[in-house]
């Protein structure tokens, strides 16, 4: 009798897949792959549909640290902009009429000389460059946005406050007519007009941005068109939309979301993983479109460029 | 018959609405999407649940408040699956420093666990024995709705007029419960 002994790497033969399938799979594998390019290119090009045509000259970001920017609809469809209405989603839509032609910015306070500027001319004497920055909510939700402007310490320089000016005050516009929120009176749902504050020396710091467009082209409404602050390593509050008035002040000012819950909020509001809400942790933020959290980092990831403000105070004390 | 059908369909449709809304239309924060979602529809399940014994002479669903209270259970445990898959990531260290740190979140566990409670001990045989207990329904809707106003960074109108129908039902059920009472004394 003869005994075959089959080798141990040899296969029985109900184990071996028949070609035939063996190709079909291979074909299957071949389709999957072409669909993904497919729909890839294709989300690609209706993402880019969305994004307005660029109308601002200004210097491209490099990007160095590789940041993935979120889409412009991300960017342009969640807002939080209380004046006209506590919904993210119903900003866009409420923001459409918003008018901000002819829009003029008051200088005040301990200037040389107070004054009217005209935003249209201002920004034909600014030269606009792009800052890619990580944007970081109180609420802990994040996104990275292209931001388009022109830093508030050219400005500054161009208004020359005195010396005595410690810290400079910033307004948003106050118009019932425009403002659905506003015009609720004492039922509005926090105190208007809205203030924001910043410390001379964090004013004057290279990455504080009066942003007037993002994705290359000129501030969405909705996003606090037609000029807002960017001050990347604090909260999102901090970074106040539609401003009509800058004041150069000796006294810190007392920000409105200080005012409305001044446990919770405070003036500094710098990114701090480390310094949770009181009612939710810091440590992580879910970035806009994602299911999944990724950790805050300290100053929101501009520690090299910020953390010497801040040296020797108590950041559990300064909020 | 069609009744049931027709309660179980309509506490479905909010799953399904969440789902289209996560992967068809896709929201920009979903993590705070199907909290807001989860959140809002067991706690209008959970106060009509209790609202059912006050419409009984209109509209008769006492049959089925255990499958409409099952129903808010279960949004409630959606919303607790978001907080340890989504939010917490099963980091169980997180978990706990977040439970027993901030009232917001226990709070909402306690209310989460007499919840669960009720739905495990919601069988026939186990309802006999434990439905005394039932009762603690109140402190988790109580418990519930302060967990829900501390979610807010503000106070709006519409809290507001969330805060005054849950006013309106707690004032029937207490008057209820008051007859109900001064007629076991009387008789």
């Amino acid at each position: 009798m003869k005994i075959i002994k089959k080798p141990s790497w040899q296969l029985n033969e109900n184990e071996v897949t028949p070609k035939e399938l063996f190709d079909k799979r291979r074909n299957f594998l071949k389709l999957g792959a072409a669909s993904l390019v497919a729909s890839g290119a294709i989300l690609e090009t209706l993402a880019k549909d969305n994004i307005p045509i660029k109308n601002l000259d200004f210097i491209k970001d490099k990007n160095l640290n590789n940041l993935k920017l979120n889409t412009y609809e991300q960017i342009t469809t969640y807002n939080n902009f209380y004046e006209f209405t506590t919904s993210k989603t119903r900003v866009k839509d409420l923001a459409r009429t918003f008018d901000t032609s002819n829009w003029t910015i008051d200088i005040d306070g301990l200037v040389e000389k107070e004054m009217t500027l005209d935003l249209d001319d201002l920004m034909k004497t600014m030269s606009l460059e792009e800052r890619i920055y990580r944007f970081r909510c109180v609420e802990g939700w994040s996104m990275v946005v292209p931001w388009i402007g022109f830093t508030l310490k050219d400005l500054i320089k161009k208004v020359k406050p005195l010396s005595k000016a410690k810290y400079v005050r910033f307004e948003t516009l106050l118009d019932e007519e425009q403002f659905p929120d506003q015009a609720r009176g004492i039922f509005a749902t926090i105190k208007y007009p809205y203030v924001e504050g910043l410390r001379m020396d964090e004013a004057m710091n290279d990455l504080t941005l009066m942003a007037v467009g993002l994705y290359g082209s000129k501030m969405p409404n909705q996003n606090g068109a037609p000029i807002r602050l960017i001050v990347p390593w604090k909260y999102g509050f901090k970074s106040i939309k539609s401003i009509v008035r800058i004041s150069f002040v000796e006294e810190q000012p007392v920000n409105s979301w200080q005012e409305q819950n001044s446990r919770e909020y405070g003036f500094y509001a710098n990114v701090n993983p480390n310094v949770d809400h009181p009612r939710w942790s810091q440590k992580r933020e879910r970035v806009l479109g994602k299911f999944f959290k990724q950790d805050t980092l300290m100053f929101n990831g501009y520690e090299k460029e910020v953390a010497h403000l801040y040296k020797g105070m108590d950041l559990r004390k300064f909020i | 018959m069609m009744k049931r059908l027709a309660i179980h369909i309509t506490l479905f449709l909010p799953l399904i609405f969440l789902l289209v809304q996560l992967f068809i239309i896709e929201v920009n924060d979903p993590v705070k999407y199907i909290y807001t979602i989860s959140g809002i529809v067991s706690t209008v399940i959970l106060f009509f649940s209790i609202t059912i014994s006050l419409i009984k002479k209109r509209v008769n669903l006492l049959k089925y408040r255990r499958a409409i209270g099952l129903w808010g259970f279960f949004y409630a445990l959606v919303h607790m699956i978001n907080f340890v898959v989504f939010d917490a990531q099963f980091d169980i260290y997180f978990i706990l420093e977040e439970t027993f740190d901030k009232p917001f979140i226990y709070l909402g566990m306690i209310a989460f666990f007499i919840l669960l409670f009720m739905a495990a001990t919601s069988t026939r045989k186990l309802f006999r024995k434990y439905s005394k207990y039932h009762a603690s329904v109140y402190l988790a809707l109580l418990l519930i709705t302060i967990h829900f106003v501390m979610a807010q960074k503000t106070i709006d109108i519409d809290m507001f007029c969330y805060i005054a129908v849950i006013l309106v039902i707690g004032y029937y059920k207490l008057l209820q419960i008051i007859v109900k009472n001064s007629k076991v004394y009387t008789s």
